[in-house]
């Protein structure tokens, strides 16, 4: 119970964090032909970043080829983004995760965040 | 008569429409859905201290901080977080000589004891070091870093601001 409660303020507290959903992305079948597609969700809790580079990548962690609006997304403080990925449905089966890295600009000794979700 | 029977008609149709709406008010449902989810938290943001014309570190007593990551998972045995110490600086003054890095990547607080055996698992690959969340909740690992100037001999560091990036990784099992 009070794990519960410490882990539901901590997530509400205002602290410098970032986080991407979901875990486990699925590919769907975009409406362009041998291509597909899949929704990511962004938070941006970071008062110190703003930019937010989007990856794919294969099991060996290598690029795997794919689409969306902006590879280095704005996201404001306290800012929220749905986007989409496009992927060439022979690339399907390579791409293991997906990938937010934070882009920094800061002055002092800083913390780079990445989260990486899987597709299985 | 009549009078008796309305007004016993009206009690009736108002106990009703009373009932059917506190019916119908327990008939609105709320849902949701525990997804699982990483949130990289920076707590601490860290410093160098300059104990010696030579030396660059965090040690709190050689006037530096140590960065403190925080990291959440909503579900346990989803995630591995990597936590990295820098080997390079992000930007500095130009260096005309070798920098000799150490560091340390340590879990240094828990929100459930089950967590307490992340540090002794934890497998380490040139300066990251991974650990495995296998327990819902959150943990906080600090990130000691030294740069030590002139390939051995000790030589002072140029004049400047240093800049180094510790890097934080949350990665999905």
């Amino acid at each position: 119970m009070y794990r519960s409660i410490i882990l539901g303020l901590l997530l509400c507290s205002n602290v410098l964090a970032h986080e991407m959903t979901p875990t486990y992305p699925k590919w769907k079948v975009s409406y362009i032909e041998g291509v597909e597609s899949t929704t990511m969700e962004m938070f941006n809790r970071r008062s110190d970043v703003e930019w937010y580079e989007i990856g794919v990548f294969d099991k060996e962690w290598k690029p795997v080829p794919f689409v969306t609006s902006y590879k280095i997304l704005n996201l404001k403080y306290l800012s929220q983004v749905k986007f989409k990925v496009y992927i060439s449905s022979s690339n399907v089966d390579k791409a293991e995760y997906i990938c937010s890295t934070s882009k920094l600009r800061g002055d002092s000794m800083m913390v780079s965040s990445k989260i990486c979700s899987r597709f299985k | 008569m009549k009078k008796l029977i309305t007004a016993g008609l009206i009690l009736l149709l108002t106990g009703c429409s009373l009932f059917s709406s506190k019916v119908q008010a327990g008939n609105i449902d709320i849902t949701g859905t525990v997804q699982s989810r990483c949130i990289i938290n920076t707590d601490t943001v860290g410093a160098y201290g300059n104990p010696n014309a030579y030396t660059l570190t965090t040690t709190a007593a050689d006037g530096g901080q140590k960065p403190i990551v925080r990291v959440d998972v909503s579900l346990a045995d989803s995630y591995y977080a990597q936590i990295s110490y820098p080997t390079e600086f992000s930007s500095s003054p130009s260096l005309s000589d070798t920098v000799a890095w150490t560091g340390s990547v340590n879990s240094v607080q828990t929100s459930d004891a089950g967590m307490s055996g992340y540090q002794a698992a934890s497998t380490t690959t040139g300066s990251m070091r991974q650990y495995g969340l296998t327990v819902a909740g959150t943990t906080w690992f600090d990130v000691a870093s030294a740069a030590t100037y002139g390939g051995g001999q000790n030589k002072p560091f140029p004049g400047g601001s240093y800049k180094a990036v510790v890097l934080a990784e949350c990665i999905a099992q």
